[in-house]
């Protein structure tokens, strides 16, 4: 962290985006959400939560690695719906399940998402850019259509009805500590491989893959990994949202869901680690906000999204971290470290 | 399978590729002049077919109801479409230049929110659709609306028009160049902006046209720009960005596949088109007519 003790705002944002005190600061606020009157703002919270974690695997692939993918959220799916059909096996007649067969069926999520990622990867890991989009999306699209056709296995468009969970956890309260407890495990995972030389070989991968290559870094083996490990997370979210939302249906494949990630990681910052998970806030309140009083929801999020593009390239965090800098006298751009997002080398 | 179901298959699934293809042709030029891929293309040939029945209805209510009012319905809808996106490129898409995939992609999206939730302002939640009273014909011991035919030919009839225009008109000419570079067409004094307008507005223009002849077959209803959208990509992928060629091939690998396994898997008809979009992207990731520089 920087010296700089100018003001206490600048404090709050460190050389990797939040700093401890902000970081302190926000897992305070969450914890003391359930506080607030009522079980909508817990509810809301969790989905702020969940959809978080999945915008912040998306930003694995985005912000470290510079690739942009349309289907991300084929693993958001694949993990909800693993869950989803463990969750439904152990389930006895009556709808009840016990505590332990609920975390069981919480661990199908994972391992199935990344072993989608692993295939779907294995491919798109050859391509780049405008490409690399297009194979995800494809593939997006097609594991979309297997869920929503496959009726025998899948249900088909109807989705999977009735995912309560155990007793305990049908109290929103609980259900939101939880999901906050395995979002904070996972995000302290992410901070470490992200902090890690690999992480730090993806950022050269997103910066200059040919100049990676020639420094003897394994590019496709690598950002396969990285694949994985973002399927991974997002189905770790899937799993969490079967049970948070009582149900699954294969619109959580569909390309709208991956876009939905991509909107929160560049309405928060691509730029920064917890980015993501602030623009996953702002546009889940909003939505919470903006639904209560019209069914116009697209148009306003649209609306927002227009002006961030237009007027603030590099989401919240990115208008946060300029301010911040100009404050302490560095150039803008001067940590190209942490400018993440931008492809140096153009296809 | 018998000649009757197939030549049904057959003739849906070319009029569908027409319009793929109108769609892809207006998506693929605007990609290949100007980098942007256009997320809200199908949103505006929505709009291009909301247009053109609104023109219709009014037509038919000052000069009493006629089939053939659906064409000065459609090319005022083309028209009108062509100056909106003249107008958007010019104060809105023009802004992203030089800006990452991603933010260009992100503004067009963002486009298809807006005007997805205008066109449900303005026109409301019901489906619109143009009937024109045309008996269907029998042939091959079936019943087919004619109208497919109207299709197809006005199909071939554009892909003609626009290979004429890109390779025999001075503007095709410039528009192609600018493709390969945009660099050498800006120093040679060509203003490029007024190119990249232009471009626009051909594209936005094809997608509405495409919007009103297809009217009479298919109701317009909100949101079928999103399956549209990604059935173009598919077709822009498999043929290639930048080839008119491709485009069209690829327009009716797709329509043709989709519509004939709609038949022995309705729900997954689409998966078929993807999986060949997976094929064609591992085998040649610059599509099946695409030139490999830009890849």
């Amino acid at each position: 962290m920087s010296a700089d003790n100018s003001n206490w705002w600048s404090r709050l944002y460190g050389k990797h985006g939040l700093s401890g005190p902000a970081a302190l600061l926000l897992l305070v606020f969450f914890v003391l959400v359930p506080l607030l009157p009522g079980k909508f703002w817990t509810i809301v919270s969790t989905e702020i939560l969940i959809l978080g974690l999945f915008a912040m695997s998306f930003n694995l692939l985005y912000g470290y690695m510079g690739q942009i993918s349309f289907g991300h959220a084929a693993f958001f799916g694949l993990g909800a719906y693993a869950t989803a059909m463990v969750f439904t096996r152990f389930k006895t007649v009556g709808g009840e399940i016990a505590t332990f067969d609920f975390f069981l069926s919480l661990l199908a999520g994972p391992p199935t998402a990344a072993l989608g990622a692993l295939i779907v990867g294995f491919f798109c890991v050859r391509l780049t850019g405008i490409y690399f989009a297009m194979l995800s999306l494809a593939f997006g699209e097609l594991l979309f259509y297997i869920v929503f056709s496959w009726y025998s296995f899948t249900k088909g468009d109807d989705g999977i009805q009735g995912l309560l969970p155990p007793p305990f956890f049908q109290d929103p309260v609980n259900y939101y500590y939880l999901t906050l407890a395995i979002v904070i495990a996972a995000l302290l995972a992410m901070w470490r491989i992200t902090e890690s030389p690999f992480g730090y070989i993806m950022r050269t991968l997103r910066d200059n893959q040919r100049r990676a290559a020639f420094l003897g870094v394994n590019v496709r083996l690598h950002m396969l990994v990285n694949f994985v490990i973002a399927g991974a997370f997002a189905g770790l979210a899937g799993a969490l949202w079967g049970p948070f939302s009582r149900s699954v249906s294969p619109g959580l494949l569909g390309w709208q869901e991956s876009g939905i990630a991509v909107f929160m990681t560049l309405i928060g910052g691509a730029g920064s680690f917890m980015g993501p998970l602030l623009g996953s806030v702002i546009y889940t309140l909003l939505q919470a906000v903006v639904t209560m009083f019209t069914t116009y929801w697209p148009l306003t999020i649209g609306t927002i999204i227009l002006l961030i593009v237009l007027f603030a390239p590099g989401g919240v965090l990115g208008l946060i971290e300029k301010r911040v800098k100009r404050r302490r006298g560095e150039a803008a751009d001067a940590d190209a470290d942490d400018e993440a997002g931008i492809p140096a080398e153009k296809r | 399978m018998d000649p009757s179901a197939f030549a049904i298959q057959l003739f849906s699934g070319l009029s569908r590729a027409m319009v793929l293809f109108l769609l892809s042709a207006g998506l693929s030029l605007i990609f290949g002049v100007m980098n942007i891929l256009n997320f809200a293309h199908a949103t505006l040939w929505l709009v291009g077919g909301y247009v053109t029945y609104s023109i219709f209805e009014f037509l038919g209510g000052q000069f009493g109801a006629s089939p053939w009012l659906l064409l000065p319905a459609i090319l005022g809808a083309t028209a009108a479409m062509a100056a909106a996106g003249f107008a958007l490129e010019r104060y809105l898409i023009r802004r992203t230049y030089g800006r990452d995939l991603p933010e260009q992609l992100l503004l067009t999206f963002a486009l298809v929110l807006i005007i997805g939730d205008l066109i449900k302002l303005v026109w409301g939640v019901e489906n619109r659709r143009i009937s024109l009273g045309i008996e269907p014909i029998e042939m091959l011991d079936t019943f087919i609306n004619p109208y497919h035919f109207v299709i197809i030919a006005t199909g071939v009839a554009v892909a003609f028009g626009l290979w004429f225009f890109l390779h025999r008109t001075r503007f095709g000419k410039i528009v192609r160049a600018a493709v390969y570079s945009r660099n050498m067409v800006s120093a040679l004094g060509i203003p490029i902006p007024m190119i990249y307008s232009g471009v626009f507005a051909l594209g936005v223009g094809l997608a509405a046209f495409a919007g009103g002849v297809f009217l009479p077959l298919l109701p317009m209803s909100l949101g079928v720009d999103h399956d549209i959208i990604v059935q173009c990509f598919a077709v822009v992928v498999i043929g290639g960005f930048g080839s008119m060629l491709g485009t069209f091939v690829a327009a009716i690998i797709v329509g043709v596949v989709y519509s004939f396994s709609i038949l022995f898997w309705p729900d997954g008809a689409l998966a078929m088109v993807f999986l060949i979009v997976i094929l064609v992207l591992i085998w040649r990731p610059w599509g099946l007519f695409g030139t490999e520089l830009r890849y």
